[in-house]
């Protein structure tokens, strides 16, 4: 657990202080024009966030520290939840802007009291007069503040109110505020910051031409979430740094949710989190899931349970079946060997990864580059591609290895540039030079390069023969070597290369993004339980109910509810047989002839043991079960009593579900 | 090829729907509970009948449960983890929270919530929570500043912890967009837990993504199969009899209690009704009419006399009046036919 914590923080604030680092672009902009603004009109910024709105909390706070460390202003962030109604939003303001003073200013008692004072008595003041007591407090609000703070800060700072949620504010309170604040901007110098989740389009739909003319907006646009989401894969999941990894699955999972579901990169980290708990709650050898020489550590002091849990591991299993059968004897029963051997192949796991991830990346150059994209366009999809199976026996590897072999033009050689730079500040940064063939690699980049100046200098001397001789049959003669030189000499020279690099690629890929399932001892660093995720995260509790209703034999193994064919099986459940009864129907379903259905379906089983003498009991008994199951129906919600006609209930769902 | 087979899906489920609404016109018979010849149960009686009936297939029931009890250590380990726990699936999820309670959260504050419950409000939340859990006496203005103070207190110390269990979220009180704010909010605190069940189909309607976002929940599909006995204790069954309507035990008791008169009065106006019962724009006696009826039957001798007997009447609400369109005023008896019927059979039998 302890780990898991470690790595939780670790994990998170890493996240977090990107998320800042991506927003600070933006906020610096905001800052700077907050200072320059000092208009007639309202000033106020739009800024569009986008629609993943529980995103928006971490940006806005962070966005408010920045302006307080500048000590521009005081800042006051409302939410549309906390103010119904202009009263609300006034009290509120005034709250959050005195609690600023305070903070800012770090004066005791005397403010706060004023501020409780202020707050009573503004409930007390009838909704009749709420506009005088607003207009008062602002009054008596605006000198107080510039006496404390004009002085300090030379000018007037401004006094900023962020609206976080623009679209869920009721127009009118908006409006009211705007008009107010627009009459005292001589005194209180505001500024407005909305926080847009669609469109700039929203302002003029929720403000009257009026009210907008009072504002002097300026937009803002913040980073699409879709690129939070492939910085975050980029920095979190593909570096050597965490040892804690996503399986294919997995991680497909919780990407369909962010780009299917809701854009929130708050869920994808709630959902990594949960991968992380589950992954150390539920697998044993979880605990050495930590840095190399931290696990090196654990697998000596392992117990002999958590050795026979290691030789229990299926990829375990695989490798020792590999091996010759001395060393099969001595894994399977000697302990020790088995700490060496796992201290063996955690390294070996550890060195994968450090190369997996530069490949990767190398991969992605090239791929990213290919028109029609055949391996994906963002390196997340070539890592799900990497990690889902042998990426080389794909269809889409071969053609874009294909695309590559036909694609290399001179042009091509200065994006093959790029990559290797890359390759050689990530090689440089991020791992200490674990694989050799990078420099080799390197180095026939640079043959490469010199050999298209070469050929330039070949094409540029032959040239200027051209240019010397001006006879038309010379002319016609040199231009033929030309052709056939270039067809000849050039061609086979560059394309030898070129088949001699891509073939080389292959071979790196084919050698080092070997997916992680075909590794042995996997299990401990790699969490590919999809399902479990998918249940959690994104349940659906409609299909749970109709499975249960429709085959309960799901549920409750028991051989006499084993499904034939659709037909109302007369043992499961009363609520089974009501349910399977009121399917049938159409939108309206008469209680009579439903409660004669049911108690046919049930005397069918009652029937052998019933006896005829009490069946006026064994009636009661139905009817009463018959109560049960429809009131049980009504409060899951699939009927509800109907007003149409007498003894009728209605249908709430349609078709089979 | 999945998504064209969702597409599929999507376009059968629409034509389902439109299917099912297409017609006005719905096809039912027309029969109805009255003509059954059998006593409407109550709830006490359909209380005893059920506690008869065997409980189907008790032992994989019970399997389940295991499996379910198996969880809760893991239930522990997330809530602390700052994610709350949603519980769904068929059956009554009661007993399950019920166990979790006594066997994991004995000896630590913790708050029951009984969502079935029809007169539980937000505020009787946030009022437990701030009296027993804080010992704050005190009252607030509203929900949201009482949910300010909860959280101050919850942020200042750290140690203090509560674990919050809710049966049925989804219940008619509890489901409207402003109390699903205050308890969202309310479990986004991290020292507060909470875990509830939901019911309803269409419960997950009730959040959006910023309510989801604060309630941080994660699912867990718990299918018990159990009754729902508590539950729906609460939800009239049009096959119960109504202890809202009035019923012919209270009619009958009401009316022994009257005069003589009194109780001829009320036959005269029954029997008027049951006699126009067939004919939909009744519109109820007028009250001339009525007391020219009750002349001639010498039960009555002055309009006033009259008056001061249906105002009794009204006070039982044993009769309702409306004004009709010509301003007249029309009596009528807010009992259906049926238990009318029987009550005239009752008392000729008795007289």
């Amino acid at each position: 657990q302890h780990i898991q914590e470690d790595l939780n923080t670790q994990l998170f604030d890493n996240l977090v202080s990107f998320l800042r680092r991506s927003h600070s672009e933006c906020q610096e902009k905001t800052t700077e024009w907050t200072c320059r603004m000092k208009s007639r009109e309202i000033p106020a910024a739009a800024l569009i966030l986008g629609v993943n709105v529980m995103d928006h909390d971490l940006t806005l706070k962070s966005l408010s520290e920045v302006l307080q460390d500048n000590i521009t202003p005081y800042i006051a962030l409302l939410e549309a939840k906390d103010c119904p109604g202009i009263k609300n939003l006034m009290q509120k303001l005034m709250g959050q802007l005195m609690n600023c003073h305070i903070d800012v200013d770090s004066l005791e008692d005397e403010d706060y009291v004023q501020v409780s004072q202020n707050r009573i008595r503004c409930s007390m003041t009838s909704l009749v007069n709420w506009y005088k007591s607003v207009t008062k407090k602002t009054d008596s609000e605006t000198p107080s503040k510039k006496r404390a703070s004009s002085p300090r800060h030379g000018q007037s700072p401004p006094v900023v109110v962020i609206f976080k949620d623009m679209e869920s504010f009721t127009t009118k309170v908006l409006q009211d505020f705007i008009v107010i604040s627009s009459q005292h901007i001589h005194e209180l110098p505001l500024v407005l910051i909305f926080g847009i989740a669609t469109s700039p389009m929203v302002i003029h739909s929720l403000l009257p031409h009026s009210v907008s003319s009072l504002l002097c907006i300026e937009l803002f646009q913040s980073l699409s979430c879709k690129e939070h989401l492939s910085t975050i894969i980029d920095k979190v999941l593909l570096t050597a740094q965490f040892p804690f990894k996503l399986g294919e699955k997995v991680l497909q999972v919780l990407i369909n949710i962010f780009l299917y579901h809701d854009f929130s990169v708050q869920n994808f980290i709630k959902g990594f989190q949960l991968c992380i708990v589950e992954h150390f709650y539920s697998q044993p050898l979880s605990v050495l899931c930590c840095q190399l020489v931290e696990a090196k550590k654990r697998a000596n002091s392992l117990s002999h349970d958590q050795c026979e849990n290691i030789r229990r591991l299926p990829s375990f299993r695989r490798y020792v079946e590999s091996q010759v059968s001395e060393k099969q004897v001595a894994l399977l029963t000697a302990d020790s060997v088995v700490k060496e051997v796992t201290q063996q192949l955690l390294e070996d796991l550890h060195v994968y990864h450090e190369n997996y991830v530069s490949v990767l990346r190398c991969l992605h150059v090239f791929t990213s580059s290919l028109p029609k994209y055949p391996l994906g366009k963002q390196i997340r999809e070539l890592h799900c591609a990497c990690l889902e199976n042998q990426v080389w026996e794909t269809e889409e590897y071969d053609s874009s290895l294909q695309l590559a072999r036909m694609l290399n033009k001179s042009d091509l050689v200065t994006m093959l540039q790029q990559c290797v730079e890359i390759l050689v500040s990530s090689s440089g940064k991020e791992f200490d030079k674990t694989v050799e063939k990078l420099k080799e690699f390197l180095t026939q980049f640079q043959k490469l390069e010199a050999e298209a100046f070469q050929e330039q200098d070949v094409s540029i001397s032959s040239q200027k023969e051209l240019r010397k001789k001006t006879d038309l049959y010379h002319l016609q003669k040199t231009l033929l070597e030309l052709k056939e030189s270039r067809r000849s000499k050039k061609l086979t020279k560059f394309e030898m290369l070129r088949f001699e690099v891509v073939d080389y690629i292959d071979s790196l890929v084919r050698s080092y993004l070997v997916p992680a399932d075909h590794k042995t001892l996997h299990e401990i660093l790699y969490f590919n339980t999809a399902s479990v995720l998918r249940a959690h995260l994104n349940a659906a509790p409609r299909t749970a109910l109709h499975t249960a209703l429709n085959n309960p034999y799901c549920y409750l193994k028991n051989q006499a509810l084993k499904p034939d064919g659709g037909s109302i099986s007369n043992k499961a459940p009363d609520i089974c047989i009501v349910y399977k009864l009121h399917l049938e129907c159409g939108r309206l379903i008469n209680l009579v002839d439903w409660l004669e259905a049911f108690s046919t379906v049930v005397m069918a089983v009652e029937g052998p043991h019933a006896d005829a003498a009490s069946s006026d009991q064994v009636d009661d008994i139905i009817h009463a079960r018959f109560i049960r199951a429809v009131s049980e129906l009504e409060l899951l919600g699939f009927i509800k009593p109907s007003k149409q006609k007498t003894d009728h209930v209605a249908r709430l769902t349609w078709g089979g579900c | 090829l999945a998504k064209k087979n969702k597409e599929d899906k999507m376009t059968n489920l629409v034509e389902e729907y439109f299917e099912a609404h297409s017609s006005s016109k719905v096809l039912t018979s027309d029969r109805t509970l009255q003509k059954l010849q059998k006593r409407r149960l109550n709830q006490q009686t359909l209380h005893d009948l059920l506690k008869k009936a065997p409980l189907a297939y008790a032992a994989e029931i019970e399997e389940l449960n295991q499996q379910h009890v198996s969880l809760f250590s893991k239930w522990m380990l997330q809530l602390h983890l700052g994610f709350n726990i949603v519980l769904y699936g068929l059956g009554s999820k009661r007993d399950l929270l019920e166990k979790f309670r006594t066997s994991v959260l004995q000896d630590s504050v913790h708050l029951v919530v009984n969502g079935y419950f029809p007169s539980i409000t937000v505020r009787s939340i946030l009022n437990s929570v701030t009296e027993e859990v804080l010992d704050h006496i005190g009252t607030f203005r509203s929900p949201l500043d009482q949910l300010e103070f909860i959280s101050k207190k919850f942020k200042e110390d750290s140690s203090l912890e509560l674990y919050v269990l809710i049966h049925n979220l989804d219940s008619q009180m509890l489901r409207g967009e402003r109390s699903q704010q205050i308890l969202a909010q309310l479990s986004s605190l991290p020292t507060i837990y909470f875990i509830a069940s939901i019911d309803h189909i269409n419960a997950p309607l009730m959040w959006d993504q910023a309510k989801l976002s604060l309630y941080n929940w994660l699912w867990y599909e718990t299918t018990t199969f159990s009754p729902y006995v508590e539950e729906t204790s609460y939800e009239n069954s049009l096959l119960v009899q109504q202890s809202g309507s009035l019923a012919l035990s209270s009619l009958t008791h009401v009316l022994r209690s009257l005069t003589l008169n009194a109780r001829g009065i009320f036959r005269l106006l029954a029997q008027y009704q049951l006699e126009n019962k067939d004919n939909p724009s009744y519109p109820g006696l007028s009250f001339q009419d009525f007391y020219q009826q009750c002349r001639e039957a010498f039960l009555v001798n002055s309009d006033l006399t009259l008056r001061a007997q249906l105002t009794e009447f009204r006070d039982h609400k044993l009769i309702r009046t409306k004004r009709g369109a010509d301003g007249v005023e029309y009596l009528l008896i807010p009992i259906d036919d049926s238990t009318l019927t029987d009550f005239l059979e009752k008392e000729d039998e008795d007289a």
